[in-house]
């Protein structure tokens, strides 16, 4: 076969010295730099050709009447130019961007993007790396089409909210399964503090080389019984063929808050409080009136709260590795540390990192390798951010704190001293019993609430190869994880002073190995039948400890952790888990003549979460491709100028979904307390001995092709999620008296979308390039049912407010508010609309008729969320981003804009701002009414009403539209030339400045759209309830390469 | 070479059956909780069986019920505190007379709490049938039984009272609650209509007889006598029951069974309950015999966030206290009868020019047991049936009165001719359960027996005996999942 081609090549090399010639001479050179490339490949279109010497140089005979040259090299773009008459043909070769020929992680390898059959869309490790985030998925909004990325809020190290094609779990999670270098690793949030804690900051996003996520069957079901919410392939980098390669990237951040409300001074609180206490009927000068209060230096307090809680954050980053590899060995070793503080006050984010990747050969058929990476994280706050799941109404969480203290106290008194009374700030000169809750100042200065993380990823591998094709290979992996929380609450501050003073600190121990051995065989039949066959099986168990200790009642005040002096020791944070998965998986891909693809994956789980008889479950995909450019007649066809390339592809498969399932899910069980000092045994857990997966259809069908060499590529794609057997924890009446509701597979739900994804290089000149990328999903949730006798399943916001409900016919985690129809011109009354369709009008004093009234006067019973309605869709429709990129000479600039639209937001917290309460209130509140006739949408004011604008139930008046469009980052950077690189000796050196959240265009009134009080909980989104604001960030950084 | 390169595909080999067959793989996949029993084995041994019945306590003192929030939604229906705070989450909504049928922390949490309660004793009781009673034996199980049927009698009580009209209004033929027998333990078909205030009112009793028949006279010892129920604790929760169906001819027959004719009025037959000499003892020596029923705490069995009786009704310049509630100082605080020399007054202190209930003074972890039902109850209770049911100045009933008045205030002393009628000696009698009961929650239940209004206060209107915020409204939850539920 070989010897045939050998000689074919002979006959047309002297077939072609015979035939009348001319020479063509010049040089290529890259386009970036000037410098001349070595070893590209230079042909007449169709014939043979010759290769650049060092320095670029060419020289090469060819036919008299060819018209062109090819030039084209490994890694860069090809392209096809006239021959000139005086034949010196000088050519700029630019760095390939087109997308094809990458190499794309699947499950238990990698496949060339060229012969993918399913759904992955590809991030550069680059597009993440020196931004200022504290883990790389927060950079990954707008970069791949089809996955959003939320950042719930300003809070440090707050897990995103990932969603890939939408919503696809009820009461399991919703967020994708997190695959790095072949190892499912924990992700989620591992504090136990006001800290925020996300376990995938442990990876230095520099570290990365590259990440993948498969979103359909085709590239996930080798997952599984994991894939049903999409995997991302985070893979680390690891030496390149070369000498050792430094590299050194530094970056140093400023952040600040923006978009805070405008809330009222003290001046406008004082007198708005005193006109709410007329109103009300109880105002008295001498004991129930709000006064100012003069500072130390005479004039009246005027507080700005956010002065006290918000800063300007300063972030820093450095990381610094050595790479190279020689035939035999490759290798990676990193060093990062970065120190960032958030625009909280103490909330703090620290990282050191350390990483090496190496494998190396051993004889010819065996490769061992592996890698080992620590980290240590703090994640550190004082108090309460009122921002994290759970922790919206904390009293004293400090998204809320500057909003509602009122503005006529100071934290200080004119001595010096703490403002404080009991647990509360102190009300100085007004005659009323409370202006605010926790004095912040005492919080932020005296206690810390901390969670450190220590992590151990690491894994052995070896690899056989003992014919050709065949590769067998084991791997070994761990992920250890473990956190130590640590809170102080001073006695003096209001979060400590009930229990005087509070100390706890809890350690959790996380454990997970994965054992995996796998054979692939790629074989020809022929040339033209290409089959690759890969078989595995694998082990992964995760076990989980922690405990820990409160202690309360400080002996001291000097005593600031559980080691000092206490009264008590109770215990704090005790737990126990495991879990365990046995599978075995298998894969065929096979093609014809790189025309025709075909691939098929199996996966068989065992996993201990589900009933003692469903512990078993098979997942599948199979999918299909046909490279139409490939085809003949397409050569032939008229559209072949059109389109440079062009795939069909489609997949089908069935996979699952366990994230989220407590490890004893199915069990009955009963647990055990104390009463009277002895043991008590309670009945505390429902299981289900029948509890099975989660199950997902998913179909997917995608046409990618390609115009003008390539230049401009697409994808586009249509997709169906059918989520036929959700795992629902069906709740009961509260009058059944269970413990626990009962996962049940029950329940259906669809995602239902379009996707697109355009890369195109627009310009591509010497010293000017643009190139430019656009995405773009529309997905659509809908909730088909839910469990037999349930139409709906409510969901609470840090289980004091329920303001997302799911029925079937409509999105997920859809709002459930009571509507409004405004405020009443005559009365100043807010006017609800009951479950009735009446209109209600509601006065907190009631001196004569009714709180809730018919516009008769009669009286109307009271209006509550029992008259709510599923008013408006949660979840995004549409989601994506554009990036841009504009070279000029040693210039660049990098601009990623990414958009959300399609969905609504419950600002909570402007029901808060408009509570009549002592809470401070919005500027808005300015514009009351306050005489017959007035058209405002402020109600009249009566003090202590919380339910005329939403504080009591949830309204209406508090959802807006969420569609937004950030300017998420704008770079600018500069390369150093060569000339100046080499006296200097460095091999390349880069100098950049940029921006994040720079530009905002959005409706919504409230600080950032782009927010979740609840994390990333799958059905109580789309809720903004007390959360601090987002950062915008300035960044200056350098890389330095030697 | 050949050979090396068989050595390692054999290796390969090896590794892959032995991951396949891997030996621990079942033990895995079959994980056994190390903190928990598993239902399957909670019957076995009487360990676990009485461990259950001290869980039917446990779960009655946390998280809502008797333990603290029960006391104070039942004081702050009543007119002698101050919401000082403003916060839903401390019961703003409840001393407004207005929660909501979402509000999760009044209205949804008494009664997820108390039909939590309400399974579990289902629960033990058919387990105890099945599996229980070949451990212990009949007579033991009997009495376990009874217990978990007295905490049931407890919880429909709590709630009948809260989300239910009074049985006054139409004897009983109003809606009451669901009443739910047997056990839920797995996923079922859960509607179930509200049975009528009267068929509640008869289960309470029912279980409240089945308790005293059933329970031994004492318990092991005075601790035991205060935190687990016995023979007298069933008898005077009926003296509760039956006066707020104002059966006082029934009040009176039970009464009689733990009060004598005449002074001195100690319980004749099982724990001798009495009056302690002083007052304060109560509330400092928990384990009296004037407490018949009490909720303990600990240091490492303490109350939750914002549970604690002490953080209620204590200024904060009190170690502790959280400064929720004042009293009110127009309220029973300003009965001029009520003498300042009256021991019960030295448990208001005065801070910030506002009187505040200083009865309840350990600080955190707030250790002082919640008072469920005390002994001067069953006397006062007895005092105003006998005047409401005779109609008369019973003689019996002003000694009752005294008996309970002279502890505390030994410089007073009511005759008859102090009460113009039968009454006059019922207000006083009413006025004496606000005093010695002042934060023990029973506010509430008083007014609405006796078909008061809930009273006005500083920033909240009455609320007429017919209105509908009389009672709070079933809770959100309930009225989603359970088809056949509805509302107030």
């Amino acid at each position: 076969m070989r010897k045939i081609a050998l000689a074919c090549m002979c006959l047309c090399w002297s077939i072609m010295a015979l035939a009348q010639g001319k020479t063509v001479t010049g040089k290529v050179t890259d386009s970036k730099d000037g410098t001349g490339l070595p070893g590209v490949t230079v042909a007449v279109s169709g014939g043979a050709g010759t290769k650049t010497e060092i320095g670029g140089a060419y020289s090469v005979t060819v036919p008299a009447n060819a018209k062109s040259l090819t030039f084209s090299f490994v890694g860069y773009e090809t392209v096809t130019l006239s021959i000139p008459a005086n034949g010196v043909l000088n050519v700029a070769l630019a760095v390939a961007e087109n997308k094809l020929d990458e190499v794309v992680v699947v499950g238990y390898g990698t496949q060339k993007r060229k012969d993918i059959t399913g759904n992955i869309a590809s991030v550069a490790g680059q597009e993440v790396a020196n931004r200022p985030v504290q883990s790389f998925e927060q950079a990954l909004g707008g970069r791949a089409a089809g996955v959003q990325i939320s950042i719930p809020n300003g809070v440090l190290n707050n897990p995103p909210v990932i969603r890939v094609r939408g919503t696809n779990s009820i009461s399991l999670s919703s967020q994708p399964l997190i695959v790095i270098d072949g190892v499912p690793v924990f992700s989620g949030d591992a504090s136990g503090t006001d800290a925020s804690g996300n376990a995938l900051a442990s990876i230095n996003p520099n570290d990365i080389e590259s990440i993948d996520i498969s979103k359909d069957a085709a590239a996930s079901a080798i997952y599984g019984s994991r894939a049903a919410n999409g995997v991302i392939f985070v893979t680390t980098k690891r030496g390149k063929t070369g000498k050792a390669k430094v590299s050194l990237d530094s970056w140093v951040g400023f952040s600040k808050v923006f978009g805070l409300p405008n809330i009222l001074n003290a001046q406008q609180y004082t007198d708005y409080k005193n006109e709410a206490l007329q109103n009300q009927g109880t105002f008295n000068a001498n004991t129930n009136a709000f006064y100012l209060t003069n500072g130390p230096d005479g004039k009246p307090i005027n507080t700005n709260w956010y002065d006290y809680v918000y800063r300007t954050g300063i972030q820093h980053s450095h990381t610094v590795n050595v790479s190279g590899a020689n035939e035999a060995t490759r290798y990676y070793f990193s060093a990062g540390v970065t120190d960032q503080s958030g625009i909280i006050k103490r909330n703090d984010f620290r990282r050191i990192s350390m990483l090496g990747n190496f494998d190396t050969k051993v004889g010819k058929m065996l490769t061992i390798g592996g890698k080992i990476q620590y980290s240590n994280e703090l994640n550190e706050a004082a108090a309460s951010s009122g921002s994290i799941p759970g922790a919206a109404f904390a009293t004293a969480g400090l998204g809320r704190v500057p909003l509602i203290t009122a503005p006529n106290v100071a934290p200080f008194n004119n001595d010096g001293t703490y403002n404080v009374s009991g647990q509360f700030i102190g009300v100085m000169n007004n005659r009323v019993g409370q202006v605010g809750f926790n004095n912040p100042a005492i919080a932020l200065d005296q206690n810390r609430s901390n969670s450190e993380n220590n992590r151990f990823l690491g894994n052995m591998f070896a690899e056989l190869r003992p014919l050709s094709g065949l590769a067998i290979r084991t791997q070994y992996s761990v992920d250890y994880l473990n956190t130590e929380n640590e809170i102080y609450l001073s006695p003096q501050s209001g979060e400590g002073f009930g229990s005087n003073g509070s100390a706890t600190s809890s350690f959790a121990n996380r454990k997970n190995w994965v054992w995996t051995t796998t054979a692939q065989y790629d074989f020809k039949v022929s040339s033209a039948h290409n089959f690759s066959v890969l078989g595995g099986v694998e082990q992964q168990r995760i076990t989980a400890k922690s405990f820990g200790l409160n202690r309360i009642q400080v002996n001291d005040p000097n005593f600031t952790n559980i080691q000092g002096g206490w009264a008590t020791p109770n215990t704090a944070g005790l737990g126990i888990g495991e879990s365990y998965l046995v599978s075995e998986f298998g894969r065929l891909n096979y093609n014809f003549d790189k025309k025709y693809f075909i691939s098929a994956n199996i996966r068989r789980d065992g996993a201990s979460q589900l009933g003692s008889d469903r512990k078993y479950g098979t997942f599948w995909g199979v999918s299909a491709g046909w490279e139409i450019a490939n085809e003949n007649f397409w050569a032939t066809s008229k559209l072949s100028s059109i389109f440079s390339s062009m795939k069909l592809r489609g997949s089908y498969g069935r996979v699952g979904n366990i994230a989220g399932l407590g490890d004893f899910a199915s069990l009955s069980t009963f647990g055990s307390g104390l009463y009277g000092q002895t043991g008590t045994l309670v009945f505390n857990q429902v299981g289900n001995n029948l509890l099975g997966w989660e199950t997902s259809n998913k179909l997917d069908i995608g046409l990618n092709f390609g115009f003008l060499n390539d230049r401009i590529t697409a994808e586009l794609s249509y997709y169906n999620n059918d989520v036929d057997g959700l795992i629902l924890n069906v709740p009961a009446p509260p009058s059944a008296g269970m413990p626990s509701s009962v996962p049940t597979n029950v329940g259906t739900m669809y995602n239902r979308g379009i996707e697109m994804a355009v890369n195109a290089q627009v310009i591509r000149k010497k010293n000017f390039s643009w190139s430019s990328s656009f995405n773009f999903n529309f997905n659509e949730n809908e909730v088909t049912s839910l469990a037999p006798g349930l139409n709906r399943v409510l969901s609470s916001t840090s289980g004091l407010e329920t303001v997302n409900i799911t029925v079937p016919g409509s999105p997920v985690g859809s709002l459930f508010v009571t509507r409004t129809n405004g405020v009443d011109p005559a009365t100043g009354r807010r006017i609800f609309i009951n479950s009735q369709g009446r209109e209600v009008f509601y006065q907190f004093r009631a001196a004569s008729g009714f709180n809730f009234e018919y516009a008769d006067g009669t009286r109307a019973p009271n209006v509550s969320s029992a008259d709510a309605v599923v008013y408006k869709n949660t979840n995004p429709r549409f989601v994506g981003g554009w990036d841009n990129t504009f070279n000029f000479g040693n210039f660049s600039l990098n601009t990623l804009f990414t958009y959300q639209a399609g969905f609504y937001v419950y600002w909570g917290t402007y029901a808060g701002l408009r509570d009549q309460r002592f809470w401070n209130n919005s500027t808005d509140v300015l514009r009351r009414w306050q005489k017959p006739g007035d058209q405002t949408d402020m109600p009249k004011p009566y003090f202590g009403d919380n339910v005329s604008n939403g504080s009591a139930f949830p309204l209406d008046v508090n959802v807006f539209k969420g569609d937004f469009i950030k300017l998420r980052t704008a770079q600018l950077s500069y390369n150093l030339p060569q000339s100046v690189l080499g006296k200097a000796k460095i091999s390349s050196a880069r100098f950049y400045v940029s921006g994040n959240n720079l530009l905002i265009l959005t409706k919504y009134p409230g600080p950032d759209p782009e927010v979740s009080s609840n994390g990333t909980g799958s059905t109580n989104q789309g809720v903004d309830r007390n959360s601090v604001g987002n950062a915008r960030t300035i960044t200056l950084g350098v890389n330095i390469g030697f | 070479m050949m050979k090396m390169k068989r050595i390692l595909f054999n290796i390969a080999a090896a590794t892959v059956l032995f991951q396949l067959a891997s030996c621990k793989k079942d033990e895995f996949l079959n994980p056994v909780p190390t903190n928990q029993i598993s239902d399957l084995s909670a019957f076995d041994s009487e360990l676990r069986i009485e461990g259950q019945v001290k869980a039917l306590y446990a779960t009655i003192k946390n998280a809502g019920l008797y333990g603290g929030r029960l006391q104070v939604f039942n004081d702050i229906r009543g007119v002698d505190f101050v919401n000082e705070r403003t916060n839903v989450v401390t019961g703003f909504d409840v001393y407004n007379y207005g929660p909501a049928n979402s509000s999760g922390n009044s209205v949804e949490a008494v009664w997820s709490r108390a039909y939590y309660a309400i399974n579990l004793a289902n629960v033990f009781l058919a387990g105890m049938d099945s599996k229980g009673e070949s451990v212990v034996g009949a007579t033991k199980a009997n009495a376990y039984r009874a217990e978990a049927r007295l905490v049931r009698a407890l919880c429909y009580h709590a709630m009948v009272n809260l989300y239910a009209r009074p049985f006054w209004d139409g004897n009983g033929s109003k809606p009451g609650l669901p009443l739910r027998l047997t056990p839920n333990t797995g996923s079922a078909n859960f509607d179930m209509a509200r049975n009528t205030v009267a068929e509640v009112y008869t289960q309470i009793l029912n279980d409240l007889n089945f308790a005293e028949t059933n329970l031994p006279l004492t318990n092991a010892n005075a601790t035991q006598n205060v935190i687990r129920a016995h023979k007298n604790t069933a008898i005077a929760f009926k003296v509760r029951v039956l006066l707020g169906m104002r059966r006082y001819a029934d009040v009176i027959t039970e009464a009689n069974k733990l009060v004598p004719a005449t002074a001195p009025f100690v319980a004749p037959t099982g724990v001798r309950h009495a009056l302690n000499a002083a007052f304060n003892t109560t509330f400092t020596n928990y384990t009296t015999v004037e407490s018949i029923l009490s909720m303990p705490f600990y240091s490492n069995e303490a109350p939750g966030t914002q549970n604690q009786l002490g953080f209620y009704y204590r200024h904060d310049s009190q170690a502790g206290g959280g400064a929720e509630y004042s009293v009110n100082p127009a309220g029973v605080f300003a009965n001029a009868g009520w003498k300042a020399g009256d021991a019960r007054r030295a448990q208001i202190l005065t801070a910030a020019s506002k009187p505040w209930l200083n009865k309840y003074t350990t600080a955190a972890p707030y250790t002082d047991w919640a008072p469920v039902l005390r002994y001067p109850e069953v006397l006062l209770s007895l005092a105003e049936a006998i005047t409401r049911s005779t109609n008369t100045v019973d003689a019996r009933a002003i000694a009752l009165l005294n008996a309970v008045r002279g502890r505390s205030d030994a410089s007073t002393v009511f005759v008859a001719g102090d009460f113009a009628n039968a009454d006059a000696l019922a207000d006083a009698i009413m006025i004496e359960r606000r005093i010695e009961f002042l934060g023990e929650g029973l506010a509430g239940f008083d007014n609405t027996r006796l078909g008061l209004p809930l009273p006005a206060k500083p920033g909240v209107i009455a609320v007429p005996s017919t209105g509908q915020n009389y009672i709070w409204p079933i809770p959100a939850s309930e009225l989603q999942l359970n088809a056949l539920m509805t509302d107030n």
